[in-house]
């Protein structure tokens, strides 16, 4: 029980961080960076301890990683429009 | 006539059947949450006149607790089967039970959140500051999914536990619903940064 309650703090203190690093008001991109790579860790965190990711077999833990992996990196092919409409300026008629 | 037997494969995950099936299952929703997030991202990228509704008190310190609540709700359900599988049943259906409070809790926080936004005038096709309407489809879809499941998850807990009282079910099966919620509590570890802290004042 003792590790999980490691694990626990550790997220605790990763959500502290992420509070404070939002307080700082640093650029929109930048702050995007900083959260998505602690959500990273915390997601890592918990697959690997509280959802004992860990102590499965590899063959099984890079299976379920690897399907979800692919699953976002296809989803990522829609933000050069994204990033078009944003710089796209039509004047109205 | 040939009788006929059964031919018993080992699982070549080692992993218990239900065990696979919830793992499935978390693939296939975690692929749901990421194309809501990324459909919030798109939609968030492509309107410069993105509104920014949350201010530090109320919402983003409510966001805290509720994250808080949450995580500690992980902790509690890895009690309750850690628990079951000592063979310790009083334990495991105490800590089932705090997790269901707690799993309650969030979901009362999180309805207080949304009661305050709709009386703010929010709505999901409607923006009261004057910017996209985007935003509150984005707020309410995502968070609402991510509220269905915990609200689920409180009655999956509800049943598992009357089950196990009952002796139908097994530490096995408290494993598999812990996983589901642990799921649910790694959702919200996306949800929250990019929903509550990316749209802070």
């Amino acid at each position: 029980m003792k590790r999980y309650v490691v694990v626990w703090l550790a997220l605790l203190a990763i959500v502290a961080v992420e509070v404070v690093v939002t307080l700082a008001h640093p650029p929109t991109g930048l702050l995007l960076a900083g959260l998505l790579l602690l959500a990273l860790i915390e997601a890592g965190l918990g697959l690997l301890y509280f959802m004992h990711l860990k102590y499965e077999r590899r063959s099984f833990m890079w299976s379920v990683i690897l399907a979800v992996v692919i699953a976002v990196v296809l989803m990522d092919h829609f933000w050069l429009d994204a990033f078009r409409l944003l710089h796209q300026r039509i004047s109205a008629p | 006539m040939a009788e006929l037997t059964a031919v018993h494969e080992p699982s070549p995950f080692a992993v218990p059947s239900r065990k696979l099936g919830i793992w499935m299952f978390i693939v296939a929703d975690a692929a749901t949450f990421a194309a809501l997030l990324f459909a919030y991202g798109y939609v968030r990228v492509a309107n410069p006149d993105w509104t920014h509704p949350f201010a530090f008190w109320p919402s983003i310190a409510n966001g805290i607790v509720m994250t808080v609540v949450l995580l500690t709700s992980s902790l509690t359900v890895i009690a309750a089967v850690l628990a079951a599988q000592a063979g310790r049943k009083a334990a495991a259906l105490r800590w089932l039970g705090a997790t269901m409070l707690l799993g309650t809790l969030f979901a009362a926080l999180h309805l207080r959140e949304w009661v305050s936004m709709l009386r703010e005038g929010w709505r999901p096709f409607r923006n009261p500051l004057g910017g996209t309407p985007l935003v509150g489809a984005t707020f309410f879809s995502v968070t609402g999914l991510h509220l269905l499941h915990v609200l689920v998850g409180v009655i999956v807990l509800a049943v598992i536990a009357l089950g196990y009282r009952r002796g139908r079910f097994d530490a096995g099966h408290l494993e598999t619903t812990g996983l589901y919620w642990h799921f649910v509590d790694l959702v919200w570890m996306f949800v929250f940064p990019l929903i509550y802290l990316l749209n802070m004042r």
